[in-house]
């Protein structure tokens, strides 16, 4: 800089400059702003993939906006619902049902309604939650995974994880994640041969034919790779619950793996999405849901995530399971009893 | 002290100004770890009427929390034991050796150290299978009649958090070892010591500053691992830190969360003075 004032140039021009290019460089966002309005969604880091591929362009391209998804956990998205709730940052969630029902029990969403986002017109019943605080666009379902080098032949209902010849093979999840629910029902109702919907609320039976599950368990899992990596390599034979987004995906990459559809019925485990109460751009959030809840993003999304539709006009994808129950969750019922439930889990499934 | 060394000693004044070289630690220490210390602190005894004490009473009425306590030391001590059972000999090897040996013998001890815990772990599920080397080599010696798992059963979370524990066991030993002047052995010798009486009497004491250094580095980390015993036990076995994780990530229980980490915390320091308390106590240096 010495060396450029000593051959002519002036202090002060440099100084305007500088100052110049300063206020410039500070000011280009600002202006950037003004032309692309920024929309940031909270999603599981899971979804990342095809939100970028099938979800950002349509939505960039049609609403002059920026997208931009931040993956991560359901429950760190709550967090930040929480932590910011006097001024969000986030418009719209991506989370598991369970975690929607904290998030209007924290007063954190904005209720979808038809006015705003017409689509929810077009969704299956069952799929628009607590007078619109969410609504599903996607249900993965939830089934038992084998590895088909050790199971020629599919399991055929979720009493077989029970059968001694499976002794310290089986993953079941953990009742932390979602997915670990639909086993304690599904135990209930083995037990007792109550319908499905009756079996759900009677916890105790379902406990109980857990516990006999144990001297078959290899281990309860949190974490879904390492549980998929024991069963591509054939320590475990099964999971059981084991959500079609994950397992499916794996089969399509080459591991030897298939999903069954026990003859009792499988689970979807819905994903629902909601308005951040007070997030900015109100407008542009609702549009958002409005385009997820839409024929037109739906047919795209479904058959790489594997998972059901919810808007009536798209079909199941090929590959998805026909004939059998589907049974849903009562996601209050759960919220309410969660924490005990975990409780009494630690205490009866430990080793 | 010699005149000219203490000529070179910093006197009071300069001690004082010597200490300020710590002020950039200690603030980064208090804001990042004393700091949210006293918040959890704060947390664990506060009830919706202000301080209390419930949440201790409520933990410490429950069966299943000493049993999760039990989990804990159990797995510590084992861990503990394993690698020090390792680790001494190592250690003493390490210092005897001389040139390009103790080089290639630090680097084996430290090197490990790069690899992140969550890839030993992912490594250790492969040698531990049922088909793993272990399970092979234990039917290939006729140990076993056949095949076992190892995975997901507290052998496996001891070998695995011993490897991963065992430079922190190897290196203080080997510091302290490194220092023991190899001619008082041979003093002992010349005076018609026996090995072991040698061992016993003068060695082993001279080694213990170093010993209870790693005793209480491994134990605290053991009692204290979240990740190890995540991938390699599961969530049927639960220990303070796992309880600590899942209380605050999971189950959203502020409180419970809170009082495991105290509980874990006074284990944890209570080992460390103690350890440092025994040491003075047999004549280390600490």
């Amino acid at each position: 800089m010495t060396r450029i004032i000593k051959d002519g140039i002036d202090r002060r021009i440099l100084l305007a400059g500088l100052g110049a290019g300063a206020l410039g460089t500070l000011s280009a966002p600002s202006v950037l702003r003004a032309q692309t309005r920024e929309l940031v969604v909270g999603g599981a880091a899971s979804h990342k993939p095809w939100v970028d591929a099938h979800v950002a362009p349509l939505f960039e391209r049609k609403y002059n906006a920026k997208l931009t998804f931040e993956g991560t956990r359901s429950l760190v998205n709550l967090e930040k619902m929480q932590k910011n709730k006097d001024r969000p940052y986030l418009s719209v969630v991506q989370m598991d049902d369970p975690v929607m029902i904290l998030a209007v029990r924290e007063q954190l969403l904005e209720p979808i309604t038809a006015a705003k986002a017409p689509n929810v017109a077009k969704l299956k019943p069952g799929t628009i939650h607590m007078d619109g605080q969410w609504a599903n666009y996607l249900q993965p379902w939830q089934g038992i995974a084998y590895n088909t080098n050790v199971l020629k032949e599919p399991p055929a209902s979720w009493n077989d994880a029970y059968d001694p010849k499976f002794k310290g093979r089986i993953i079941i999840p953990s009742l932390q994640n979602t997915e670990g629910l639909p086993n304690l029902f599904m135990a209930s109702h083995l037990a007792t041969g109550k319908p499905m919907a009756e079996a759900a609320r009677d916890t105790e039976s379902g406990f109980k034919k857990l516990v006999s599950l144990k001297p078959n368990l290899l281990t309860v899992y949190n974490q879904m790779p390492q549980a998929f990596s024991l069963l591509e390599q054939g320590e475990a034979h099964m999971i059981v619950g084991a959500l079609s987004s994950f397992a499916l995906q794996r089969r399509l990459d080459g591991a030897p793996i298939g999903l069954a559809a026990p003859k009792e019925g499988i689970f979807p485990v819905p994903s629902g999405i909601a308005v951040v109460k007070g997030g900015p751009n109100q407008d542009l959030a609702f549009a958002y849901v409005n385009e997820l809840l839409g024929a037109e993003i739906q047919a795209k999304i479904a058959p790489p995530t594997f998972a059901l539709p919810t808007n009536v006009d798209v079909p199941p994808p090929p590959g998805m399971p026909t004939g059998v129950a589907i049974h849903t969750i009562d996601w209050g019922f759960v919220a309410d009893n969660r924490n005990d439930w975990v409780r009494r889990w630690d205490r009866e499934m430990s080793m | 002290m010699s005149a000219a060394a203490a000529s070179l000693a910093p006197t009071g004044g300069q001690k004082d100004r010597v200490a300020w070289l710590a002020v950039p630690a200690v603030g980064y220490l208090a804001i990042v770890y004393a700091l949210p210390l006293v918040f959890l602190l704060a947390r664990s005894v506060t009830g919706p009427e202000g301080f209390t004490l419930s949440l201790f009473v409520q933990f410490f009425s429950d069966p299943y929390s000493w049993r999760v306590i039990w989990n804990t030391l159990r797995i510590g001590l084992l861990t503990t034991l394993v690698c020090l059972v390792i680790g001494f000999p190592v250690a003493i090897a390490m210092a005897r050796a001389k040139g390009l040996m103790q080089v290639a013998l630090l680097v084996a001890i430290i090197l490990p150290l790069s690899i992140g815990v969550v890839v030993k772990a992912f490594a250790w599920q492969i040698v531990l299978r049922r088909d793993g080397v272990v399970s092979q080599f234990l039917v290939g010696t006729g140990i076993w009649s056949e095949p076992q798992r190892l995975l997901f059963t507290e052998t496996g979370l001891v070998l695995g958090a011993a490897n991963v524990f065992l430079p922190f066991m190897i290196l203080p030993i080997y510091s302290v070892v490194k220092l023991i002047d190899p001619r008082l052995s041979e003093a002992g010798a010349t005076l018609g010591a026996s090995p072991l009486y040698r061992f016993r009497r003068i060695f082993l004491p001279l080694t213990l500053p170093g010993l209870v250094s790693g005793i209480a580095f491994v134990f605290s980390m053991s009692v204290s691992m979240f990740v190890i015993p995540s991938l390699l036990i599961g969530d049927r076995f639960q220990m303070l830190a796992t309880l600590t994780g899942r209380s605050f990530l999971l189950m959203r229980n502020e409180a419970l969360g809170s009082t495991t980490a105290v509980v874990l915390l006074v284990l944890a320091v209570s080992i460390v003075v103690a350890s440092s308390w025994l040491a003075k106590r047999l004549g280390g240096t600490q």
